[in-house]
């Protein structure tokens, strides 16, 4: 087999000395592997499962074809459906400025790429490599260079060959000398030479990845920390919409714990009257035991969110937040309110966050007169909307209670504290700024069960999971 | 099997499927890497369609899931039917004393009982769900687990063990292996997030609305008795449509429907009038039909 290929390769490099220079197989997948990068530039997430499956599907398709290769690159590198404009994107800019990538390979290059790639080969390389750089100090990674740990990886191999690696990497086995040499001295042949500098070129760009994904890792967890613990009303709209994944993910979390919660207290008491009718047909033996169910209720939410200007990225943040509790839970409802008390549960529902608070701001008439008006706005809520209050209820009001010294509306505010469970406010201010100026705080803090200094993601999630996980 | 994915798109349109190419390489590649594909795409557009036409294109078995919240692995996987066991037990009690009765020791009780043992363990009590079904027909296979956004995310983990390598270990009977993966399909509609680890087992296929020409093609295909200028501009006036903000846009399905109700009203041609009073057929919200009949001038312009 080898044989064969090695003399069609020599045929080849006779043909056309000037333009096979390059190895044609390292070219495809170099140029695969630059295009995996600029996907990764812009933010699509690609692991090494992803890179295996394309070089195991490219080899499958007719790459002459744009439109099929174009599809094999998605189908097997993007897997969130919201990366697919990016991806667009980059492929128009990458490939279909260069037509020549098509033109110069021939059906020959093709075959070779395809029968000279070894997916076992990779995969192995590859839990090598995890391996390897496990083993080393997160310091090293991020201060050497991904040329500098390949020299590192490949001069530590041959002693960790010896318990058994495999051919592939038996292709490295000749130690010293430089990057680019190492090939087996006994085959000889300038095909092998050819085959282990595509490999290292494989595993140059595969550690590159690695090491720059690493390094990427931390800069996002740390990146993550800060936000976490920023004062919210100095996030920009730019954090904001970093800080989405996050929310979101918490979001997840806590509905995994409510379900989590829900499968322990499963049983009841036996269901009398069901196990006897199942059990029937058993003749009364009891095979089949039924339970009662017992009943959890599912967290029922009223959100009220101011959105007046003084509080302006706040509620950005807060509604973000009631977007993702309105996503999880079913009996969420939200209202938003500056001098005007808005439902927008649907809005919410029908739109992506970003989107659907944008066309908040500029849609939905808020704003009657000046500021906020806290009074005005629960009386709204109790004449309009006080069929969504239940004993079961939860009601959420985010806002820094600066009422712009209007009338506080306290009959209705207290109307809302009755004939709901629980009533909680979340302020933003710093408590020592709460009755400074024309805030109301203390007043209302008198009809809630708490009102709670909020200013950051941290303390935030800490009382949305202990509301959470305490309703019973 | 198919040879390409040309030949995939002539396979399916035997079976009245058109296939856009990507939906066709895809495909391709997925049975020839047999690697699982997590369908996305809006509802309507002929998800769980394409699973099914695959499996009648390639005349092979389709197996479905349909998974919802609480979906477990007695249902999704096998389930052992302790009652008929216990019963055969029972039944069979008689048989046993006159089998031990030869015996005279314990020990030589015991060691008939023993040879016997797989009487009582044995495939015969066990009910197989459709993933174990998929593992032990040993013929090739489509498995649609359909609308997996739907499950819990305990489920899907289990789920990710099973499709990384078939393979399923009923504690009583043993490890049940396949030779002949099959072909794994799984729709989602984003009612929320599949995790990573599933994604990246998976090719990832999202099936947006067709193009003018794709959507014209498959109603000529559906609605054989509709003629050509009526559906031309169907399928022109159901695109604009679909650029208006709406809460819920017509699909391929709801095309369907409304060129079938069209051709059996007997209409030859599109005009207005009739759009907008069958409306109702391609929009399901109110809001949304206020909206389109507010815009008609730009909608309907046939």
């Amino acid at each position: 087999m080898k044989k064969i290929y090695s003399l069609s390769y020599l045929r080849q490099k006779r043909f056309s000395l000037t333009d096979m220079d390059k190895n044609s197989k390292s070219f495809i997948s170099g140029k695969l592997f630059e295009f995996i990068e600029i996907l990764r530039d812009a933010n699509v997430a690609i692991s090494v499962d992803e890179i295996i499956t394309l070089f195991s599907a490219v080899t499958e398709v007719d790459l002459n074809d744009k439109a099929v290769f174009k599809q094999t690159l998605k189908t097997s590198l993007v897997k969130d459906y919201t990366d697919i404009p990016i991806f667009d994107k980059c492929f128009e800019e990458y490939f279909a400025n260069r037509k020549h990538f098509f033109d110069k390979i021939t059906e020959e290059d093709l075959k070779n790429f395809a029968n000279n790639r070894n997916n076992n080969l990779i995969n192995e390389i590859n839990s090598q490599l995890e391996k390897y750089i496990d083993s080393l100090d997160s310091n090293i990674l991020i201060q050497k260079s991904a040329d500098d740990i390949l020299r590192m990886f490949l001069d530590d191999l041959p002693e960790s060959n010896s318990s058994g690696g495999g051919e592939g990497i038996g292709l490295f086995r000749s130690k010293g000398g430089e990057i680019g040499s190492y090939y087996s001295e006994s085959d000889g042949s300038e095909f092998s030479q050819n085959n282990s500098e595509y490999l290292l070129s494989i595993i140059r760009n595969m550690l590159k990845l690695r090491v720059t994904r690493r390094n990427i890792g931390n800069a996002i967890k740390s990146r993550e920390d800060f936000l976490l613990n920023r004062f919210i009303y100095q996030l920009t709209a730019q954090e904001i919409k970093e800080m989405r994944e996050i929310v979101n993910r918490f979001g997840q979390k806590l509905k995994n714990r409510i379900s989590l919660r829900k499968k322990r207290v499963k049983h009841g008491g036996i269901d009398i009257k069901r196990t006897f009718r199942t059990n029937l047909q058993y003749g009364g033996v009891p095979f089949k035991l039924f339970f009662k169910t017992k009943k959890i209720d599912r967290p029922q939410l009223v959100v009220m969110v101011d959105v007046s200007r003084s509080v302006n990225q706040y509620s950005r943040f807060m509604l973000l937040l009631t977007y993702t509790l309105q996503s999880l839970f079913s009996k969420v409802r939200s209202f938003a309110f500056i001098s005007n008390m808005v439902e927008i549960t649907d809005l919410f529902k029908e739109m992506d966050p970003e989107r659907a608070i944008n066309s908040m701001f500029t849609d939905v008439n808020f704003t009657y007169g000046w500021g906020s008006n806290y009074g005005r706005c629960f009386d709204q809520f109790i004449e309009n909307h006080s069929d969504a209050l239940t004993r079961k209820t939860s009601v959420l009001v985010l806002g820094d209670a600066r009422n712009n010294s209007n009338d506080p509306g306290l009959n209705s505010f207290q109307k809302i504290y009755d004939k709901s469970k629980n009533l909680f406010w979340l302020n933003p201010d710093k408590k020592h700024l709460w009755d400074w100026n024309d805030s109301i705080a203390s007043l209302y803090n008198h009809f809630c069960n708490e009102m709670k200094e909020v200013n950051n993601f941290i303390d935030l999630s800490e009382f949305i999971d202990k509301l959470f996980i305490d309703i019973k | 099997m198919f040879k390409d994915a040309e030949d995939v798109i002539k396979g399916l349109e035997k079976i009245k499927y058109i296939a856009s190419k990507e939906i066709a390489t895809t495909v391709y590649l997925a049975l020839k890497l047999e690697k699982p594909v997590l369908v996305e795409g809006p509802a309507g557009v002929g998800k769980t369609e394409l699973a099914k036409s695959i499996a009648a294109a390639l005349n092979i078995d389709l197996i479905r899931m349909q998974c919802y919240e609480g979906l477990d692995e007695s249902k999704a996987l096998y389930e052992w039917e302790y009652a008929k066991q216990l019963l055969y037990t029972q039944i069979l009690k008689d048989k046993l004393s006159e089998i031990m009765g030869s015996e005279k020791t314990l020990k030589g009780a015991i060691a008939k009982l023993t040879s016997t043992e797989d009487v009582f363990f044995s495939e015969k009590f066990l009910i197989p769900r459709p993933i174990l079904k998929s593992i032990t027909s040993n013929k090739r296979c489509v498995l649609l687990i359909d609308e997996i956004d739907k499950s819990d995310s305990e489920f899907e983990a289990f789920l990710l063990e099973v499709l990384s390598d078939f393979q399923v270990t009923i504690p009583e009977l043993g490890t049940f292996k396949t030779n002949v993966k099959p072909f794994v399909f799984l729709t989602s509609n984003s009612a929320r997030e599949m995790s990573d680890a599933l994604k990246r087992r998976c090719l990832h296929l999202y099936i947006d609305y067709p193009t003018l020409e794709l959507e014209e093609k498959i109603v000529s295909l559906k609605v054989p008795d509709g003629n050509q200028k009526l559906i031309r501009q169907i399928v022109e006036t159901i695109q604009r449509i679909r650029n208006l903000q709406l809460k819920k846009e017509p699909s391929i399905s709801e095309t369907l429907d409304w060129a079938k109700a069209l051709v059996v009203l007997g209409y030859q041609d599109l005009d207005p009038k009739i759009a907008m009073e069958t409306l109702n057929f391609i929009l399901k919200y109110e809001k949304d039909i206020q909206l389109v009949i507010s815009q008609a001038k730009e909608v309907f312009i046939n």
